[in-house]
């Protein structure tokens, strides 16, 4: 290595090239640390630099060794070199201009192996003496906070230990702390400073100024720059700023007073901090300090949680949140009872009595509180904050606060006050003792001084519960939140009185018209059931299921003469088993048990109704979490009698509903069952549907049954028979259409549609359909294989699709085939896509989509050729049908080419056209307002006419309209509304007495849309 | 005074104004299909109130599907120019509970509530005489109850209900807003001041007035 040109090299880089430079030096470190070149000949080689009288000259060189210094290895340098090169640093002190350097070179020095404690006295030295921070820049007394750390680390035990090496380290700390406003640098600072105070010794004569060079920054606040090179967060300085503070119980008396003079300031984020601080000091300096000082504090802390200005909306502070991660709140009021919590933990911690001292003084002076009835909420938080301590806080301050206001009262305003207090000691409860689950329910708790009061309060909150009118909605919904909260509690209640509980939740939500005290009830008893899942079913699942009469005009009634209607309890079971997984197989089968006994009678049409539907929302509500055990377990349970009921029942099979959801109900009951029994399922199903019945032979509606038993087998079973399947049903079809009710047709159709999904060959397809005959049960036939096809992307559906299309210009027909492109998009309950369910129906996920992509072009370049009026409006009805189905997403890339189309199916004269096309226009004024205005002006008439006295603007069409208006004065730029304005609210006069109510509130808010028009709002 | 009736009103949660309990037929607007099964839907919808209910949608799939299967449904193409009236559907009556939820809803000048909340319009206190024959006059009363006897605002809070129902209910309405009885000192001048045309028409040409005036409407729903 050619030493003099790399040195020159650096020389020329410094300043330009940094990183270049860097670079170099760490190349020379390391052919140093190689032994390749010495120490000595770089030095050497800089020897003129060293002396130069230019100031950039010297101070080049010495960065240079300075930089090769920093990268050497620590061992390195011999005892003997280490001194030498110390000694020509110290001499380069005085020279202002090198301070940097010196310094880097004297922190490199001191952390190598053979540096001496001598050396590091004498850096202290210069530095208390020689150096002042101010005339330096930040980065430059970084250093000096550098070499502190590192004679710390170095030789930390020598000057623990020794009372001048202390004296001479905390002097020079002192030296470069203070005036220190570098934020870098400020957190090195802190840390030093906690350094000092928690592992030197004999620091006693230091505390004030180690105290004062850390709190003259409190409370620290800062606002990092854009692209801060250190990263450094406000956060970060305060929690340092924090802990340094809280790191010694020699602060205890300064920082005490100091942190209680903060508490006055207004501004709620120093409030905060210092709150945090002083529960820092409280957890750090231990008991006996606390117990000198708990006095101010306990006075600074009252104001604040008597006189916040937010004391008076504090009933959603529940003390165990105090439990939680609360040094991150940013609400006072909270952080001040932590802090009451801390203190007391505190107390406890070191004496028993220090905490009774403590307790007793607060709760003298909070005693009269409760017979003036004044800041009562505050108190009880304070207490009960308190009381979350530990089990030793708990009991003294039950026993001595719970018979302050636990009276026998049936003023309801006092029992509304007791229900509150009590809330905020259940919470202490449950943050001492724990709260209930599963395993815990049988477990005893620790001694407790609520345990006396059970059965008091228990009887208030019965009494607030049933005792009190109805019309008192705040104090029964505050009566069953206790209610729960008390069961919530670990250990507290024995099973029975958790029985009592579940009846009364039940019991009220039953009879209770309240929205409000229906979902306390309903979460009430979801919560119980989480851990007393057995009482809940036999105390309140259970009874509500038998209070379901066998004889449909039986009134049930539940304790004296309260009437509970059949729907609320089907209502009740239904939002219980949502959105958790309980009780929902016995549900099921009970309800099916019932509906079974039932509808044997006469006159059960509509009770049997009821109770279908509901079965059927437990079924399609929890498919995804009925596993194939509870599938076995029910079908095993209920199939056979569900069968009977359908083939029997006059209830069930005389009505069109409650057949079809029945048997939909087949479906969802086999959907999940196991695999491996449904090849001889699908044999039952034969014996019994086609030869006992002979649905194949004439018309029958237990087709319906069948065809929904079909679509939840596994598509891979054994089906010979299946092509004459197809073939006898599309004759019986057609030679006999006519004998056919249209709910049995229904049946028939579907049935080739599963069909033609799941297990005729496509080319057998393609030989049976025929094209050429245009009689309607032909043209049903085809439609409904069809859809079976394109639901499954078959290659030869685009084909069918396309003779669709054809027959749309057909003058005869083209209007009722246009209807019947409905069937291809509408989605059938026992055609959908379950999750984990594959095996089913062959259902391709973007079907729609691709349909949708297929036909839109060609219809809409049919529509555009034909010149026939009314075949035109076919292809619209086709579209609208269409659109309908599709979700929006898939429609908006061809709004543009759409738009035209809806508006003229905005002036066809059919309800169903015009509902399509007003749907597709609000999506798309909501999604693409700038495509909207360009059509505004020729909107803006079509709308205005849909509500017009014309039978097929229907009140929904008339609703929609006005909807879109409402929706067009919020998108459509002002220039374009305002221009329209008056004519569309004199338009909207006479809907003002439109016969329906609904209407007449929607043109109100869309009149009110068109006022608001341009017209200036005041702020308040 | 303290025995004054309005005064620190209990403020009433949204959820417990009163409202129209059955809006069964509300709902079921929201669901396509005829009006076949319309008890049945109507009984759903005491269970599980909302439109969304598969079974409900299931009920009107199978209806649509009928009526798809039925051919002779209505031609298309049928005649434009056949104008008809709504006539046979089922006319709701304008009652109470409707102006209440008209007016219900206006925020209070002062407060951050509406008018409801602070009860100073309550149902009990609508009176509507309405034979539903729209050639007739009919007339709504409307008692308001501001929140202090010397409620400075109580002509400012009439204004607004006033232009809130004369843009709202049909021109065959007339409107009577007047304070109830023996809540303001000075009752009949205020009740004159609410009532007068010339005056309600240059208080609504006044920009600023009908600026507060638009702010309290805001919150109508």
């Amino acid at each position: 290595m050619q030493l003099d040109s790399v040195l020159t090299s650096y020389i020329a880089n410094l300043g330009n090239n940094d990183a270049k430079a860097e670079e170099i030096s760490s190349d020379i470190a390391k052919s140093i640390n190689s032994k390749e070149i010495k120490l000595i000949a770089v030095i050497m080689a800089l020897k003129d630099g060293f002396t130069s009288e230019e100031e950039s000259s010297r101070k080049n060189s010495l960065r240079c060794l300075s930089d090769i210094l920093e990268r050497l290895d620590k061992e390195l340098l011999s005892p003997n070199e280490v001194p030498v090169i110390f000694e020509f640093y110290k001499s380069k002190f005085e020279d202002d201009a090198l301070m940097n350097d010196v310094l880097g070179g004297f922190d490199s020095l001191i952390s190598m192996k053979n540096s001496s404690i001598d050396m590091s006295k004498d850096i202290l030295g210069l530095i208390s003496e020689k150096y002042s921070n101010d005339k330096y820049l930040a980065a430059i007394r970084y250093k000096t906070f550098k070499i502190l750390e590192d004679i710390y680390t170095k030789f930390g035990e020598k000057y623990t230990n020794n009372i001048e090496l202390t004296k001479l380290y905390i002097n020079c700390f002192l030296h470069i702390a203070s005036g220190e406003k570098d934020p870098r640098n400020l957190i090195i600072s802190f840390r030093l400073n906690k350094i000092i105070t928690t592992s030197f010794n004999n620091i006693d004569e230091f505390k004030e100024d180690l105290f004062d060079v850390l709190f003259c920054y409190f409370p620290i606040s800062f606002t990092p720059p854009k692209n801060d090179p250190y990263n450094i967060s406000s956060e970060e300085l305060k929690f340092s700023l924090r802990s340094s503070i809280a790191a010694t119980p020699l602060f205890a008396e300064d920082a005490f007073g100091n942190l209680i003079d903060k508490l006055t300031a207004t501004s709620p984020n120093v409030k905060c901090d210092t709150l945090q601080t002083l529960s820092a000091c409280i957890d750090n300096f231990g008991g006996k300090l606390c117990l000198q000082e708990w006095l101010p504090i306990w006075n600074a802390l009252k104001f604040e949680l008597m006189h916040n200005s937010e004391g008076g909306d504090v009933g959603v502070v529940l003390p165990n949140q105090i439990n939680e991660d609360i040094r991150s709140s940013d609400n006072p009021y909270i952080l001040a009872l932590s802090v009451i919590k801390s203190l007391s933990s505190a107390l406890l911690n070191f004496e028993i009595s220090a905490f009774e001292k403590f307790y007793k003084h607060i709760f003298e002076e909070l005693k009269p509180n409760f017979s003036n009835n004044k800041d009562l909420k505050q108190s009880c938080t304070i207490l009960a904050a308190i009381a979350s301590t530990s089990q030793e806080a708990f009991n003294p301050v039950i026993k001595s606060v719970l018979p302050l206001f636990l009276t026998n009262t049936s003023e309801v305003s006092k029992l509304k006050l007791i229900l509150m207090n009590l809330s905020f000691f259940f919470d202490s409860y449950i943050s001492v003792y724990g709260s209930s689950n599963l395993k815990t329910i049988e477990e005893k708790v620790a001694e407790n001084s609520l345990e006396p009061y059970r059965d008091e309060l228990l009887m208030i909150l019965s009494k607030a519960l049933t005792g009190s009118s109805d019309a008192e909605v705040t104090l029964r919904t505050l009566a069953v939140i206790q209610f729960t909260k008390l069961v919530k509690m670990k250990g507290y209640l024995t099973s029975e009185e958790v029985s009592l509980i579940v009846q009364y939740l039940t019991e009220t939500i039953l009879t209770d018209g309240n929205k409000n005290i229906y979902y306390a009830s309903l979460e009430g008893l979801k919560v119980i059931s989480e851990f007393y899942e057995n009482i809940v079913f036999e105390v309140s699942l259970k009874r509500m299921l038998t209070l379901l009469p066998d004889n449909p005009s039986d009134t049930i009634t539940i304790g004296s003469d309260k009437l509970v209607s059949k729907e609320i309890i089907c209502k009740v079971i239904l939002d219980y088993t949502n959105s958790r997984h309980i009780l929902v197989k016995e549900s099921i089968c009970y309800i099916t048990d019932k509906i079974c006994n039932i509808s044997t009678k006469e006159g059960t049409k509509d009770y049997s109704f009821l109770l279908i539907s509901t079965l059927y929302s437990l079924y399609e509500n929890n498919t995804t979490i009925i596993t194939e055990d509870d599938a076995d377990f029910i079908k095993a349970h209920t199939q056979d009698s569900v069968f009977k009921s359908i083939l029997q029942n006059k209830s069930i099979y005389e009505d069109d509903l409650n057949f079809s959801l029945l048997s939909t109900i087949c479906f969802f009951m086999q959907l999940k069952c196991s695999r491996k029994l449904h090849q001889s399922d699908f044999l039952k199903y034969n014996t019994l549907l086609i030869e006992e019945y002979q649905i194949l032979e004439k018309p029958s509606r237990y087709m319906i049954l069948y065809s929904k038993l079909l679509s939840s087998l596994d598509k891979k079973i054994e089906f010979h028979d299946s092509t004459i399947y197809f073939e006898t049903t599309a004759k019986l079809l057609s030679s006999r259409y006519d004998e056919f009710t249209d709910f049995e047709k229904l049946g028939y159709l579907e049935f080739l549609m599963v069909l033609s999904n799941k297990w005729i060959d496509e080319s057998f397809i393609n030989d049976f359909i025929r094209w050429d005959n245009s009689e309607i049960p032909n043209l049903e036939i085809n439609i409904w294989i069809t859809k079976g096809l394109i639901m499954k992307n078959s290659k030869i559906a685009p084909e069918y699709l396309r003779r669709f299309i054809e027959l749309l210009s057909d003058k005869k027909i083209g209007s009722f085939v246009a209807k019947l492109f409905e069937i291809f998009v509408v989605d059938i309950d026992s055609f959908k896509t379950y999750k984990n369910v594959s095996w089913s129906n062959n259902i391709k996920v973007l079907y729609k989509q691709k349909f949708f992509n297929d036909v839109f072009h060609v219809l809409l370049g049919e529509f555009k050729k034909q010149s026939d009026i009314s075949l035109k409006s076919n292809y619209l009805t086709a579209l609208s049908l269409i659109l309908k189905h599709i979700s929006n997403t898939l429609v908006e890339p061809f709004l543009r080419e759409l738009i035209p189309l809806i508006l003229e199916a905005l002036d066809m004269p059919n309800s169903e056209v015009k509902i399509s096309a007003l749907e597709t226009l609000i999506h798309s004024s909501e999604k693409n307002g700038v495509l909207i205005t360009e059509y505004f002006n020729s909107i803006l008439p079509l709308t205005l006419k849909l509500l017009n006295k014309h039978s097929s603007n229907i009140a929904k069409v008339r609703l929609l309209a006005l909807e879109l208006l409402q929706i067009l004065a919020a998108t459509v730029p002002l220039n374009y509304s305002i221009a329209v304005k008056d004519e569309v609210l004199r338009s909207l006069v006479p809907i003002l007495d439109d016969p329906k109510r609904i209407v007449r509130r929607q043109c109100v808010n869309a009149r009110q849309k068109f006022y608001e028009l341009g017209q200036p709002t005041v702020q308040h | 005074m303290s025995e004054y009736i309005n005064e620190n009103p209990e403020v009433l949660d949204d959820t417990q104004l009163p409202t129209r309990k059955d809006e069964d037929n509300e709902l079921l607007f929201n669901t396509t299909g005829s009006n076949s099964y319309l008890d049945r839907k109507k009984m759903l919808l005491r269970m599980d109130n909302s439109s969304q209910s598969q079974v409900l949608q299931n009920i009107d799939l199978l209806d649509k599907l009928f009526a798809l299967h039925h051919h002779d449904t209505p031609d298309l193409t049928e005649d434009d120019e056949s104008i008809e009236s709504f006539d046979d559907e089922d006319f709701d009556q304008i009652d109470a509970q409707e102006i209440y939820d008209l007016i219900a809803h206006i925020s209070d000048p002062e407060h951050p509530l509406t008018l409801g909340q602070l009860a100073i319009v309550n149902i009990d206190d609508i009176e509507v005489i309405d034979n539903g024959n729209r050639d007739e006059i009919s007339e709504v009363i409307v008692r308001i109850t501001p929140t202090i006897t010397h409620c400075s605002l109580a002509t400012l809070i009439g204004l607004g209900i006033r232009v809130r129902l004369e843009r709202a209910l049909p021109p065959r309405f007339r409107i009577n807003i007047i304070l109830k009885k023996g809540t303001h000192q000075s009752e009949n001048q205020v009740n004159k001041q609410l009532n007068d045309k010339e005056r309600v028409a240059a208080a609504c040409e006044n920009d600023q007035l009908l600026g507060v005036v638009s702010t309290m409407l805001g919150t109508c729903k």
